[in-house]
């Protein structure tokens, strides 16, 4: 996704943090977290688990409200009238085994207000939207994983939402229907809507974000458009299994000509190359006998990640793995 | 205040259709109350003969009756709790909290179904068990007045027992935690509530648990408007009535102030 569609709703913020901080009992949480969300961009807020993403987006929803700093959706406080428009899927399916798929839609709409036929009518479209039409009378029970997400996808754009808080959608979904849920979304965005998503995954960060925050630690350690976090990256990136890598072979790598970023990590190095095919075999060369893996990839937004925060993404490079 | 309403009962439908589809639960809450009824009143009817005043001609099943209507809604509300925990280890009842109603209206609509459920099961219960000789629903107000008291104890019973449920909810965060407690807490109140054995007849400290024991008060009053032929060694309306009435009153709203928006 290139640049943001120009504002269509209202000239009102869908979302905005100012110097929000919330501790969980037993420290962890986040702080000084400033973060906007317009109309019609996706926001992917990008980090490991336990980083804060999902603390953020409980902030965003009105789960938590914020023990500093100030949170303002639509330009007011939370309340009733946020959360009216706003549309939340969780982390994990939320859907009850021994309901249908139509009665979970209908059960939502209800609490939502919406009237019988409009209720029918959008449970309709969005049930076609996301493919699952076909088991609208089927027990969620009789769901599959990736049908489920489906299903609180079409649950939380119901009501109409102006902004979308998404924590993991596609979280180990089969890529039919992360297609068919990113089509959905794409759509909606289209419209104006403002999306906020949680995410390790840097691939889908990369092609779907038009703004990717990277969080770590309980903080924001960076925000811009994919694009600009990867423009000063070299082209290639090299992931060396090095367990014997100390400092003076980093400091030594990163006087090569052609070499950009050498950070050391867990057993290994990660550095940023202009080209692989040159560098790679003078690393043989030289240390050849003590590296003993080696990963070769254009340069993403995994390396701009591991880069900025030092080490790599873990469950990002697990997936991947 | 119609959207709460209209949020209120969408919740009371949902929940309502979830116990007609878990029939094991619906049927266990009943069946299990029945079959002590039976066993344990025709048991110690037959081998026991017990001689007490207060078990009209020796027929224990009888006695027993009011105590088992009482504890079809303890029964149920447990069950019915446990729909709580479900919702909130699927997510679901995140998803419900994050509507526009407040955190009271979402868990009132709960607790609806939960009371609504429990006085059913237990009118039930009471409706089976008017074919025991002893049951007299008519001896001291009339037929209306006796039906009429009895389900206003039972719904004050299931108002009390959701409540109670609602603030170890919060505080318990898992199923089998809450199902520990209901058990060590719950059935020992029970057995001192009345139910099983007449509480003027027993050594005072035995006695003066079974008087601080709120379950007492509905039992008592279950007693007093189906069963006994005589107010003699019984509490009374009155005092049933304002001890389960003010603690299902107290005990329903403090459960529902106390309900959070995170779960």
């Amino acid at each position: 996704m290139s640049n943001a569609p120009t504002n269509s709703l209202d000239s009102v913020l869908p979302a905005k943090l100012s110097g929000a901080a919330f501790a969980w009992p037993g420290g962890r949480g986040v702080s000084d977290i400033d973060l906007t969300v317009r109309h019609g961009e996706v926001v992917t807020l990008l980090g490991p688990n336990g980083a804060g993403k999902s603390t953020i987006l409980k902030v965003l929803s009105g789960e938590i409200a914020p023990q500093d700093g100030d949170v303002s959706i639509f330009g007011a406080p939370h309340g009733p009238d946020a959360r009216r428009r706003i549309g939340l899927v969780l982390q994990e399916p939320s859907t009850d085994d021994l309901m249908t798929v139509q009665e979970t839609l209908q059960l939502h709409g209800r609490l939502f207000g919406l009237r019988r036929a409009e209720l029918n009518r959008r449970s309709t479209e969005l049930l076609d939207s996301l493919g699952i039409a076909d088991r609208a009378h089927d027990r969620c029970e009789a769901l599959s994983g990736g049908l489920r997400r489906r299903l609180d996808i079409a649950r939380a754009l119901l009501h109409h939402p102006d902004l979308l808080l998404l924590d993991e959608p596609t979280l180990a979904l089969d890529p039919d229907s992360s297609d068919a849920i990113w089509e959905t979304l794409r759509q909606r965005v289209t419209e104006g809507i403002a999306v906020v998503v949680c995410s390790n995954d840097t691939a889908e960060a990369e092609a779907h974000a038009n703004r990717v925050v990277m969080v770590s630690e309980g903080r924001i350690v960076a925000e811009d458009t994919p694009r600009n976090l990867t423009s000063e990256l070299r082209s290639d990136a090299l992931e060396l299994d090095w367990p014997d890598a100390d400092d003076d072979d980093v400091a030594a790598l990163t006087r090569w000509p052609g070499v950009g970023a050498v950070l050391r990590s867990d057993g290994g190095l990660h550095m940023t190359v202009d080209s692989s095919a040159e560098v790679v075999p003078r690393l043989f060369e030289s240390y050849g006998a003590q590296i003993i893996g080696l990963r070769i990839h254009g340069s993403s937004l995994r390396d701009a990640w591991f880069q900025i925060v030092g080490r790599p993404l873990a469950e990002d490079v697990e997936k991947r793995q | 205040m119609i959207a709460a309403a209209t949020a209120s009962w969408a919740l009371l439908a949902r929940d309502l259709k979830a116990i007609a589809r878990s029939r094991s639960q619906l049927y266990s809450s009943i069946l299990f109350p029945l079959m002590l009824l039976a066993l344990l009143g025709t048991g110690v009817s037959s081998g026991l003969s017990p001689t007490s005043e207060r078990i009209l001609d020796g027929d224990y099943t009888s006695f027993l009756a009011p105590g088992m209507i009482a504890m079809t809604a303890l029964f149920s509300s447990t069950f019915s709790s446990a729909g709580f925990y479900r919702d909130r280890e699927s997510g679901l009842l995140r998803a419900m909290l994050a509507s526009p109603h407040s955190a009271q209206t979402i868990l009132f609509g709960k607790a609806l179904g939960s009371i609504l459920i429990g006085s059913l099961q237990a009118l039930t219960v009471l409706v089976l068990a008017v074919v025991i000789p002893g049951i007299d629903l008519a001896w001291q107000f009339g037929w209306l007045g006796g039906v009429a008291t009895v389900v206003v104890t039972i719904l004050a019973l299931n108002f009390m027992l959701s409540g109670l449920s609602l603030l170890l909810a919060v505080r318990i965060k898992t199923m089998q935690g809450f199902h520990l407690i209901m058990n060590l807490v719950l059935f020992p109140l029970f057995f001192l509530s009345g139910a099983f054995f007449p509480l003027d007849q027993v050594p005072t400290w035995l006695e003066v648990i079974g008087y601080a024991n709120p379950l007492t008060y509905a039992v008592d009053l279950l007693h007093y408007a189906s069963y006994a032929d005589s107010p003699e060694g019984l509490i009374g309306p009155l005092i049933d009535g304002l001890v389960l009435g003010g603690l299902a009153v107290a005990l329903f709203v403090v459960g529902l102030r106390r309900a959070p928006r995170a779960v």
